[in-house]
């Protein structure tokens, strides 16, 4: 849905055209040109934003010891403190380089990822502290965060053309709801409006203004409908609150799955009284806030710090009306805040104090996203061991959920039954044919429980476990989860395959990180 | 892989009626050799009218259709055809070549496994002249000129078709979607129609046209006389007894660190076995871990093929060849010590869970809207599910020995709106887990538990993967059937038996 994502490449070869020759003489023609409402407007946007020239580099699936060819991507920043610039987290999610460019194309400086929440997508630049940083923020004016602003309220989209020219778009703020904006499920407040936009330069992402203050970040348009997806100003103005903190520790989260209660046989079955509302929790994730607080399957939230939920999971937002409840943990606060749920349980009401923590991504069996870290793996005599992420499921194509093993499937979808004996699953994604896996070119798609032995929890396991062969033994074993096959790859054999593959351009035989 | 076979029946109804020129008369020749006119003439037209059941719908009688295929004599009152061209079928059509007399058929026995059937004619006087049709013994040989006779698409009267054998494998026939067995491949161009026809060799059969590649131009497959005789033995005791199978997974010995740490000597013989499947042929005799190296007098090399007749054959081919209640001999490298193991072989009746079925009507129970099915592949190819779990116990059925705790997986497939049900959340394509507590573990049983003698207050139906059970009122249970029989044109709320 970013019809506007291509554009950037070819218009950098046209702004950095120009650059070698002088601008003829009469270059100021913006400056004569009548003072207007719209052009006060323009003026005042060229103030506060900056172009973001970012290069993206991922790591390669298939091949985890080697990255995907690079590619760039250009947008609008908006800068929100002294030397600090926001943007997407889709933006810098595996940038290996950051610029900032000035509007008018005339000065560039590198800039640091000084924080980044790839669930809230959003991302704070700098600049290092110096003459740098004073000489490219020369005249700039620093934004504020506008007031929440009411529906439909009348936002500016800004933009800015090849020739520095803001272009200033004024679209109607339509609905707020909570949408996941990069990461699939990650949910937050999200504005949509409605305006008809054009392409221009650095337009992966743009900031959008309500007289003159940020007003959030539009992270997708859709050109068909003319419909922007818009980040809540709420959202920016805590996550720049939060990232002020010593340690930024992100959005909390309760940690349920939650059902809605629509159901009438199920509420008398419940015996929910038919004046509340209330959602079903399914599932408790161990180790979330609602673990330690003790929350139960089968508990039913009625109300999170006095806010009634219907029986959808509905709020009622002051200002945007029905909002999801997760707002009212995701959204309004931050970890460490307590709140108090009111719960329906075993047919009694009570409340229950929770104190919201976060749990960060990779304390998950199987991660759900990976950024700016690279793939752990292993290749041992040309075999492929890596460890269990979405976006390695996803590297089944499409329609990975169904295409994808059913074993890997089965891991994301019911991590307990793993858990106890595995941080990570180990799997062998692939063997490369070499003299040591003669026989064994068909293995993939398992995951692996033990080597030499030894049971492997992640990726150091196993790298230890190959390293801890017993003397005794000429080959390494490998043992199979769910398979009752033991494999030997010959000792000797398998190292100087291992040298022999580094020879032959691998730069690593291993990661852990 | 599956998809690239065609089965060659020529379905769709094809009611005209032909205008036949009288037969020419026959040639005459030495007793015994007939003609090629005569054989013509013992290479029959099959038409049949069939009824498929409905999967999605498995209350409704299913689709009437047709096909025509192609059979012939093989001895008194018997014709040999394909089983996909009388499958499903409730009307069975004989046409003797160059005649417009039709005569009523039956289907005496039916292979789906192996896709061959037997069929008699009510009067078998009119046929009674015509030669029979001889069975050969051995293959055909690679490059061998074969003639592939019937009744093709693209005209009412017979085809004949020439081609040389280009290949001879084990592979799968398509008919089952879960059976593999010998196949010969020719370069004849086989067609819809062909099925069931005779391919022959100085006019004595060497196998059954049968199927073809959508894929590919000039191929077609034929049943080689090994499979064609073992299912003309196995119903001599008047049944079919379908194939039996070792049930053993092997992993090829082909690796020297394997091999070594195996403690095996580096001749290139042996397989490893990874699973045995519980109850099967060779479950309490082998044991993973074992290393087969023998099978009856056959030494198995370390791919899992032996040599026949000079041809290097899968090992399995041993058993395709026997019988239920024969015995074959394993030999067996077990932790260092070789010994020979006897095992009976047995049919595995569960391993069906694989195949399509046919001739069956759809198990089913309705209960106030949600519609249980139990899984087998005829709902599994109807229904393309998602769920983990589902596809899951899906393939370990078997090989796990699942069939031992569960008779069916009984699925939730389907919500039939009503008052009642409206608002349940709609979990489709989800194994039932627990009906009112108690542990489901067939249709039969859930159908028990969902019509009790005394129902409890409330239905609660627990789906696996959903933390959340279903609840349905019990005294509002016959009145929402009553409303979705009558809505949903429902005769019966279950049916509870195949055939």
């Amino acid at each position: 849905m970013k019809p506007i994502y291509l554009l950037p490449l070819l218009l950098l070869v046209a702004c950095q055209k120009p650059a070698p020759t002088p601008p003829p003489s009469s270059a100021a023609p913006a400056a004569t040109a009548p003072e207007t409402s719209a052009a006060a407007a323009v003026a005042d946007a060229n103030l506060s934003v900056v172009r973001i020239n970012a290069t993206l580099q991922n790591w390669n699936v298939a091949q985890p010891w080697e990255k995907n060819p690079p590619r760039r991507r250009r947008s609008l920043g908006a800068l929100v403190g002294e030397r600090e610039v926001i943007t997407t987290a889709e933006m810098v999610a595996d940038a290996t380089f950051v610029e900032l460019e000035s509007t008018d194309g005339t000065r560039r400086t590198r800039a640091e990822v000084a924080n980044v929440d790839y669930e809230a997508n959003l991302a704070l630049l700098e600049l290092p502290e110096g003459d740098e940083a004073k000489t490219f923020f020369q005249n700039m004016k620093v934004l504020e965060i506008a007031p929440t602003p009411p529906l439909r309220e009348t936002l500016e989209i800004i933009q800015v053309e090849d020739n520095g020219q803001s272009l200033v778009t004024a679209g109607q703020l339509l609905s707020a709801d909570v949408r996941a904006t990069f990461l699939p499920g990650q949910l937050f407040l999200t504005y949509r409006v409605k305006a008809s936009m054009q392409s221009s330069a650095s337009s992966f992402t743009v900031p959008v203004f309500n007289e003159g203050k940020l007003a959030g970040i539009l992270s997708s348009y859709d050109s068909k409908d003319q419909i922007s997806d818009v980040i809540a100003t709420p959202l920016i103005a805590r996550f720049l609150m939060e990232s002020k903190k010593e340690t930024y520790q992100g959005f909390p989260n309760l940690g349920v799955n939650i059902n809605p209660t629509e159901d009438i046989h199920f509420r008398s079955y419940l015996k929910i009284p038919e004046s509340e509302g209330g959602i079903y929790i399914s599932k408790v994730r161990k180790g979330s806030a609602a673990d330690t607080a003790k929350l139960q399957p089968g508990d039913v939230i009625l109300a999170i710090d006095g806010n009634p939920i219907d029986r959808r999971g509905y709020y009622k937002d002051p200002i945007y009306g029905a909002l999801p409840w997760v707002q009212l943990v995701r959204g309004n606060k931050s970890a460490g805040d307590a709140v108090t749920l009111s719960l329906w349980r075993e047919g009694k009401a009570m409340e229950v104090p929770v104190t919201l923590t976060r749990q960060e991504e990779s304390t998950r069996l199987v991660p759900n996203y990976q950024f700016g870290v690279a793939p752990n793996f292993l290749i041992k005599g040309g075999m492929i061991f890596q460890e269990l992420t979405r976006p390695l499921l996803e590297a089944y194509g499409e329609d990975w959920e169904s295409r994808a093993p059913l074993n890997f499937l089965d891991a994301m979808s019911n991590p307990e039954a793993y858990q106890e004996r595995h941080d990570r699953m180990i799997c062998l994604t692939g063997v490369i044919p070499t003299q040591a896996t003669v026989g064994y070119e068909g293995l993939r798609n398992l995951m692996i429980s033990r080597v030499n032995g030894k049971p492997v929890r992640d990726m150091k396991e196993l790298i230890a476990a190959f390293g801890a062969l017993p003397l005794s033994a000429k080959a390494h074993s490998i043992e199979f989860l769910d398979e009752s096959l033991v494999i030997y790859l010959d000792e000797k054999m398998s190292d100087l395959i291992d040298e022999n593959l580094l020879q032959r351009g691998l730069h690593q035989l291993s990661r852990s990180e | 892989m599956k998809s690239l076979y065609l089965c060659l029946a020529l379905t769709g109804i094809s009611w005209a009626q032909t205008a036949t020129t009288p037969p020419p008369a026959p040639a005459t020749a030495p007793a015994g050799v007939p003609t090629t006119a005569e054989i013509y003439r013992s290479v029959v037209r099959i038409e049949v009218a069939t009824q498929v059941p409905n999967y999605s719908a498995p209350w409704n009688a299913g689709r009437f259709s047709g096909g025509i295929g192609t059979g012939f004599l093989i001895g008194p009152n018997k014709f040999l055809t394909n089983a996909h061209v009388v499958s499903n079928g409730e009307r069975f059509l004989i046409t003797i070549y160059g005649s417009p007399e039709k005569h009523q058929a039956k289907v005496d026995f039916i292979a789906h496994d192996c896709d061959l059937a037997i069929l008699s004619v009510e009067d078998f006087s009119p046929f009674e002249k015509l030669p029979v049709f001889s069975i050969g013994q051995a293959v055909p040989e690679l490059e061998s000129q074969v003639r592939v006779i019937g009744y093709p698409i693209g005209g009412e009267r017979l085809s004949v078709t020439r081609g040389v054998v280009s290949r001879i494998d084990f592979q799968p026939y398509s008919h089952s979607r879960a059976d593999s067995h010998l196949i010969v491949q020719i370069d004849a161009a086989i067609n819809p129609g062909n099925s069931g026809g005779p391919v022959l060799q100085d006019n004595k059969v060497v196998g059954v046209a049968f199927q073809g590649l959508t894929e590919a131009d000039n191929t077609g497959y034929i049943i080689p006389t090994p499979v064609v005789n073992r299912f003309l033995k196995d119903v001599e005791d008047g049944r079919y007894d379908e194939y039996t199978d070792l049930g053993v997974t092997e992993f090829p010995l082909i690796n020297p660190a394997m091999r070594q740490a195996l403690k095996l000597p580096n001749n290139g013989l042996g397989v490893l076995v990874t699973n045995v499947t519980p109850t099967s042929s060779c479950d309490g005799q082998i044991k993973p871990g074992d290393v087969l190296t023998g099978i009856d007098d056959h030494p198995i090399d370390a791919n899992g093929s032996i040599l026949i007749e000079g041809e290097k054959v899968n090992m399995h081919e041993i058993v395709e060849r026997k019988f239920a209640g024969d015995t074959v001999k394993l030999r067996v490298l077990r932790g260092g010590e070789a010994m020979e193991i006897p095992v009976t072989l047995k049919t595995l009746p569960q391993s069906r869970m694989y195949a399509i079925r046919y001739e069956e009507k759809p198990r089913y129970v309705v209960f106030a809207g949600l519609v249980f099915q139990p899984l087998d592949t005829n709902l599994f190819a109807t229904a393309s599910f998602r769920d983990v779990t589902v596809r899951r116990l899906y393939s370990e059925y078997v090989s796990k020995g699942l069939f031992q705790e569960f008779e069916d997986i009984v699925i939730l497939t389907d919500f039939l709106a009503d008052d009642l049900n409206s608002s349940l959340p709609p979990y489709k394509g989800k194994v039932v887990k627990a009906i009112n507590g108690t542990a489901v573990k067939s249709l039969d049983q859930a159908e028990q538990l969902l019509y009790p003698q005394s129902p409890p207050e409330n239905f609660v139906i627990e789906l696996m993967g959903v933390d959340r059970p279903l609840v349905l009122p019990a005294s509002q249970i016959k009145a929402a059937n009553d409303r979705v029989r009558k809505n949903y044109n429902i005769p019966r709320l279950s049916n509870l038996k195949a055939r």
